[in-house]
């Protein structure tokens, strides 16, 4: 079975197994139905074998990471009987692991996966309103016109009077208004909770505060704007509205914790494939980043006094249970030989 | 022919058909032939004009290295020279922009995912490869050396690490 060693070809025809050499690992990211408590699964059989740029639906890509690292915290101990005592078995006493990575990209998906709480869009505020940190009073949101065909996961229908006040290159946030809604808000993918009203002072705008159905305006006809890329949430339902978006804001601190579905694939160039699926993954620590200096390999002794920011994230991973055999777990590996070698 | 031809070979053809598809207009004439514009140093004539010197407008490979690194695998240095003396409608002037040219299709060539390739053997030149059984052969990032100006020439050396299994 094995002709392990990598080396030329065996008596079967088949080439040996070699340790996969790969560069770098991509990430994707797909909803967890927070309040049914659902994450989104990844089927190694039927899935897998897709094009890094073209993962299936409902999974977003989440771009190349840097310094992907896992780690098992699993705890196993031995069981000790008789006297001496002997190790006669052993039991897991705690089931963990941790995965950390550096995004190699900036977007409204990997701030929030990585801003440890919250991930506030800044919305454009009403001339004169109170300075705040996450944004102050917001102009009032555009409503989607009703009924209308036009209105897509990439277009939105605001009608042209209201399409006057909107440029190409804005992003924009679409969501519902807050209306007295206890719990997870955001469309799509839960981007807060809400303990009360009052704590959030029953802010109309706070659901397109937080919620991560974003895109970028790309071009405007006859009322309707076009998107960049599909709003996480679909098509808009009714009673949604659009605010337009200055920024992104994290901060540190916050009682909420984002958590997402999780692929990352790796590609041996021997056509191999490792995925690692965590169905549950929640940030472990406050927003951070990591600065690479950038140096040319022409500029030995030279500080090009650039430097590259990246997003970095470590996550805790949590349990689901697989339906094949009712074990408790947090992470699937697959593991896709190339075609032809040996197993 | 050994394993490392295999490798030797398939890199050549692989860098070839990709800098052919990014400009079929990169040829080269080698012995009064017209061929694209990637060329084995070895090859082609010993001794022949083209050992040391780049010709211009192509990119010429030598095989300078070759390190074992364990299960079967082994890794090859290869030199891609480089040269340009500009266009003669502009008298040279533009032999800097030529030579950028160059570098980015060299770049895009070796750069463009995947960076690998069914390893495959080629009985004798300008004969189609065939399967190997060796997998795939694949290689690491460029490293271009700086641009030397020899007169109106303007000429780079960029090395690649090609590996494969053997």
């Amino acid at each position: 079975m094995s002709n392990a060693g990598g080396n030329g070809l065996a008596a079967s025809g088949l080439a040996g197994s070699a340790a996969p050499v790969t560069r770098r690992v991509r990430a994707y990211f797909a909803a967890v139905n927070r309040g049914a408590g659902q994450p989104t699964m990844f089927d190694p059989a039927g899935m897998a074998a897709f094009d890094v740029n073209v993962p299936p639906g409902p999974w977003v890509d989440l771009g190349w990471c840097a310094g992907f690292t896992r780690k098992s915290g699993t705890k196993i101990e031995a069981l000790v009987a008789g006297a001496p005592g002997i190790a006669v078995s052993q039991v897991r006493t705690e089931v963990e692991a941790v995965v950390s990575l550096e995004f190699e990209s900036w977007g409204k998906l990997q701030m929030a996966l990585t801003a440890g709480a919250q991930q506030m869009n800044v919305l454009q505020v009403q001339p004169g309103a109170a300075a705040n940190g996450s944004g102050g009073a917001a102009i009032a949101a555009v409503g989607l016109t009703a009924g209308s065909a036009a209105t897509t996961a990439t277009a939105l229908d605001i009608g042209v009077a209201a399409a006057g006040g909107s440029a190409v290159g804005d992003v924009v946030a679409v969501d519902v208004d807050y209306a007295g809604q206890l719990g997870y808000v955001g469309s799509g993918v839960s981007g807060g909770y809400v303990k009360n009203g009052a704590a959030i002072r029953n802010d109309a705008d706070y659901v397109r505060r937080v919620t991560l159905n974003v895109a970028r305006v790309t071009a405007i006809t006859g009322g309707v704007l076009t998107l960049g890329s599909a709003l996480v949430a679909g098509v808009p339902a009714a009673g949604m509205k659009m605010s337009t978006v200055a920024g992104f804001c994290d901060r540190e601190g916050g009682s909420y914790f984002q958590e997402w579905s999780a692929v990352f694939v790796v590609d041996g160039v021997q056509g191999d494939r490792v995925v690692f699926h965590y169905p549950r993954l929640q940030t472990m620590h406050g927003a951070a980043e990591k600065t690479e200096g950038l140096v040319g390999v022409q500029a030995k002794g030279l500080e090009s006094g650039l430097g590259r920011m990246r997003l970095m994230g470590s996550f805790r991973a949590l349990p689901v249970r697989d339906a094949n055999d009712g074990e408790m777990v947090v992470c699937f590996r697959s593991y896709l030989p190339g075609a032809m070698r040996a197993i | 022919m050994g394993n490392v031809q295999v490798i030797k070979d398939t890199f050549y053809a692989s860098l070839r058909d990709r800098v052919a598809a990014g400009n079929v207009a990169r040829t080269a004439a080698i012995r009064g032939v017209l061929r694209p514009g990637v060329v084995v140093v070895e090859n082609e004539l010993p001794g022949a004009a083209l050992d040391g010197i780049a010709p211009v407008e192509a990119f010429s490979l030598r095989w300078t290295g070759m390190r074992g690194v364990g299960q079967g695998l082994v890794a090859l240095l290869c030199e891609i020279r480089y040269a340009t003396d500009g266009s003669v409608g502009a008298v040279g002037m533009d032999r800097g922009r030529a030579l950028a040219a160059m570098d980015a299709e060299l770049l895009a060539a070796a750069s463009a995912e995947p960076r690998a390739a069914d390893a495959l053997v080629f009985a004798s030149a300008g004969a189609g490869g065939t399967p190997s059984g060796l997998g795939r052969i694949f290689w690491g990032d460029l490293a271009f050396g700086a641009a030397v100006i020899r007169a109106e020439r303007m000429e780079r050396v960029a090395e690649i690490e090609v590996f494969g299994y053997v």
